[in-house]
């Protein structure tokens, strides 16, 4: 059996002083605080990052962040585009569960913003495959692909669409780490600019910098000691085609299907027990998506159940997605939001989620998603000890 | 005998008036249009080029598959605006087309006149047994500098030509070429935009070398103007080829099907080429066609051509495409030309 | 630089594609674009899936807006990719058109 004990983030945002491994720095640090923990007494580090390797010429992170920790532990950097966090963590609890070590470290970091925009989006392209890079697809283009097609198959709007971003704004004004803490309505995000038809600024997850991290471990005298302790019941992944044009559906992800199936099997958690969940929107299209392939609601009834305040803070109380604002309005460094999400559910799950605490929540999932949807990360985590 | 098998032609949808140019630089609406004879020009979309202009011309010329690929064992493009000034158009040309392997591939450059000199070495290549078939394009992404007179007609077009022996449509009577050194018209190495001699490109250079080359051949061959149906001269503008034409002694009703330049701009070495296609649009079994291209620098190529009973099975429609077209602004014209 | 093996290599795929008629089945109209493609934007790309199942992207090219619509039938064409840079190779790839 193996718990997270701790977890720290970074602020999102623009963060112009701040490094890549400044943030690495900072999140580490941080969490060992938050545990209580000394360095030496970290058997390993996991470490999702996407994109130092394209934007900075910087690979071989493993070895930086051995001499930032100054440590001879294992270090193993993890890439699975914007599921990178998601599947270290995976990783890190597997590496637990096979008896390779009893506490480990989960860092999630990324640095976007030290690039213009068309130089990032070009970069994150490097997560689709080579036609779609060739046809000129950014990110926003497959999902909007996506939606188009979502939209013409079960007669939905961009104003229906829109209320996702509307709740997810209205989270994040109460997470005082979330890089936009603005409310907005459903006809600012009508009225943004396309980004890529239909799927608009106001749809879309910003590019951001950012690092957290937890810590993980099945050490007893650890276990007995923690003052905070959330129980890992489940860490599943799925993967499919690369590019979307050659996978079975267009209006769902196969492995979100798959891999929270399996998430579900093995907690044997059943999925109206879930009372907090973070889902990849990387585009609204993308949390409705998340919400019906889970299982949450129907196949076509995603952005009608969001829009009627289903998984609303305040409107729902039995069941909230993003609580954190998602990656819409906390922000979006790829590398960082699966350990981001995780950590999100940790804080519910401990009662350290202040203002937007959801009440008496026990059992809560993260859903991290790489690229198009070629990689799917499940979690779910209880308090019920 | 050796002629033209089939044939293909491309041309840009987008079209900007000589007008619009005009009013750009504080012409008079038309002023330029009456003294070219010119009203209109295509423009090419910011995403093609010579070779992917060639490429459809070839795709209609070969169809499904006319004659085997392995026949052709020559590949010309005649270019000014070849995409690299140091690798083959034509070998990448003839991959796409699916031509690999044991060819003969060659890029040529003689001003407007490139593909029109080919069509005369690959007859020679055919007739000495070297291949059966060979491909010769024509094919160009003429920009005109701002404000130059050139603005009004560099244009983009592309034609193709499959020469051979079996089932010609369009026989080659006889063709004759006439050089000379005459700086007329050039770009030097690593510059963008040519430059001329203004009037000099008249008399000295187009009118010298047209009236050689066209006189020489109808005088070796026994022909006199009333012999033919059609005439196409070079068109860099609507003027220069029927003054030409009045020159040699041709009527104004055997050169005007070929005038393709007062709607379409002169694309360069697919200029001639593009007139010679309008002219098959129309013409008949046994008709006899002149042709005479010119290329700065200088020089001309003049052919008798001869219609034959199969021109039926390969027949296209020039005018068709050319009622397919999309008028678009100054500003969007020097957008898609890459100035901006 | 775009490397000219991995250009070489791809014409030969590009070659056995050309000139396939299909259908639309999604489309995006891109206004923010990445680096190789920053100049041609906005531009439209489209889902398009063939008679023997298979499914290609593409820029949509030669339209008007009316042809940008789920169900259109497009053919596929050969156009210049993407901007070339000083030391390039050109990439020459698949884009389509409307067939009517």
């Amino acid at each position: 059996m193996s718990s997270i004990i701790g977890y720290y983030t970074t602020q999102f945002g623009e963060l112009w002083d701040k490094s890549l491994f400044d943030l690495a720095r900072e999140a580490i640090s941080g969490v060992l605080q938050d545990c209580e923990l000394e360095k030496n007494q970290i058997d390993a580090v996991f470490y999702g990052n996407m994109m130092a390797g394209v934007l900075e010429n910087n690979l071989h992170g493993g070895a930086k962040i051995a001499q930032l920790l100054g440590t001879h532990v294992p270090i193993f950097r993890v890439e699975s585009a914007c599921a990178s966090g998601g599947m270290a963590f995976h990783l890190a609890h597997n590496y637990i569960l096979a008896g390779k070590a009893e506490t480990v470290l989960v860092l999630g970091a990324e640095k976007m913003t030290d690039y213009p925009p068309e130089v990032v989006v070009q970069a994150l392209a490097a997560a689709a495959s080579g036609e779609e890079q060739e046809a000129g697809l950014t990110f926003a283009g497959l999902y909007a692909l996506i939606a188009n097609y979502y939209f013409s198959k079960y007669n939905v709007t961009e104003e229906d669409l829109a209320h996702v971003s509307v709740k997810n704004h209205f989270h994040g004004s109460l997470n005082e780490k979330a890089q936009f803490k603005n409310i907005i309505t459903v006809q600012q995000v009508l009225k943004s600019s396309y980004v890529a038809s239909p799927l608009k600024v106001l749809d879309s997850s910003p590019i951001s910098d950012g690092a957290c991290a937890v810590v993980i471990t099945s050490n007893k005298q650890l276990l007995a000691n923690a003052k905070n302790k959330v129980e890992i019941l489940a860490s599943e992944v799925a993967t499919d085609a690369l590019s979307l044009k050659d996978r079975a559906y267009f209006d769902r992800l196969e492995a979100t299907s798959i891999a929270a199936k399996k998430a579900f099997e093995i907690s044997k958690v059943k999925i109206e027990d879930i009372n907090v969940a973070e889902v990849h929107d990387c585009f609204s299209i993308a949390e409705v998506l998340a919400l019906e392939d889970i299982g949450f609601c129907k196949k076509g009834t995603g952005a009608k159940f969001v829009a009627g305040g289903k998984v609303t803070l305040g409107e729902s109380s039995s069941f909230v997605v993003n609580t954190s604002g998602g990656l819409k309005a906390a922000g979006h460094p790829v590398g960082a939001t699966g350990v981001k999400q995780i950590g999100e559910i940790f804080l519910q799950l401990t009662g350290r989620a202040q203002k937007r605490q959801v009440k008496n929540a026990h059992t809560g999932l993260a859903h991290n998603v790489g690229g198009s949807g070629g990689t799917v990360v499940v979690t779910i985590l209880s308090n019920k000890n | 005998m050796i002629g033209i098998v089939s044939y293909g032609f491309y041309i840009p949808k987008y079209r900007v008036t000589v007008d619009e140019i005009g009013s750009m630089w504080g012409k008079n609406p038309s002023e330029i249009s009456a003294s070219l004879n010119v009203i209109e020009k295509t423009v090419p979309a910011q995403d093609e080029d010579t070779l992917s202009m060639a490429y459809e011309a070839s795709s209609m010329a070969l169809g499904e598959n006319i004659v085997p690929k392995k026949d052709i064992g020559v590949v010309y493009v005649g270019s000014e605006t070849h995409p690299y000034a140091v690798n083959p158009t034509s070998t990448i040309l003839a991959e796409f087309l699916g031509i690999t392997g044991e060819y003969l591939a060659s890029d040529t450059q003689f001003a407007c006149k490139a593909a029109t000199g080919a069509i005369i070495s690959a007859q020679g290549l055919i007739a000495s047994g070297f291949t059966k078939n060979a491909l010769v394009v024509g094919s160009d992404r003429a920009t005109g500098k701002p404000h130059d007179a050139l603005e009004y007609t560099a244009a983009s077009a592309s034609v193709s030509l499959l020469l051979g022996q079996t089932n010609v449509a369009v026989e080659i009577v006889d063709a004759l070429s006439f050089s000379s050194d005459t700086p007329d018209f050039w770009r030097r190495e690593g510059i963008r935009y040519p430059s001329h001699g203004g009037r000099f490109t008249g008399k000295p250079s187009y009118f010298h070398h047209v009236y050689s080359a066209s006189k020489k051949l109808l005088d070796k061959n026994k022909l006199h103007p009333q012999d033919f149906a059609h005439c196409i001269f070079h068109m860099p503008n609507g003027k220069f080829p029927q003054v030409v034409s009045g020159m040699l002694g041709f009527t104004k009703e055997q050169t005007s099907q070929s005038l393709v330049v007062s709607l379409l701009g002169n694309s360069y070495t697919a200029s001639a080429l593009m007139g010679l296609v309008h002219v098959l649009d129309i013409a008949k079994p046994n008709d006899l066609i002149f042709m005479a291209s010119f290329g700065s620098g200088a020089g001309s190529d003049a052919f008798v051509l001869k219609v034959t009973p199969e021109i039926v099975n390969v027949r296209k429609s020039l005018s068709t495409a050319m009622e397919n077209k999309e008028y678009i602004n100054y500003a969007t014209y020097i957008k898609q030309m890459g100035l901006i | 630089m775009i490397s000219p093996v991995k250009v070489w290599r791809r014409q030969k795929y590009i070659r056995e594609h050309l000139g396939r008629v299909g259908t639309i089945v999604s489309w995006t109209n891109i206004s923010v674009a990445g680096s190789y493609t920053k100049e041609f934007a906005p531009y439209p790309v489209v889902l398009v899936s063939f008679k023997k199942g298979d499914n290609m992207y593409g820029q949509l090219v030669d339209f008007k807006k009316s042809d940008l619509v789920i169900g259109k039938k497009v053919i596929s064409i050969l156009r210049k990719v993407r901007k070339p840079t000083d030391d390039s190779v050109i990439a020459y790839g698949i884009k389509f058109k409307p067939t009517s």
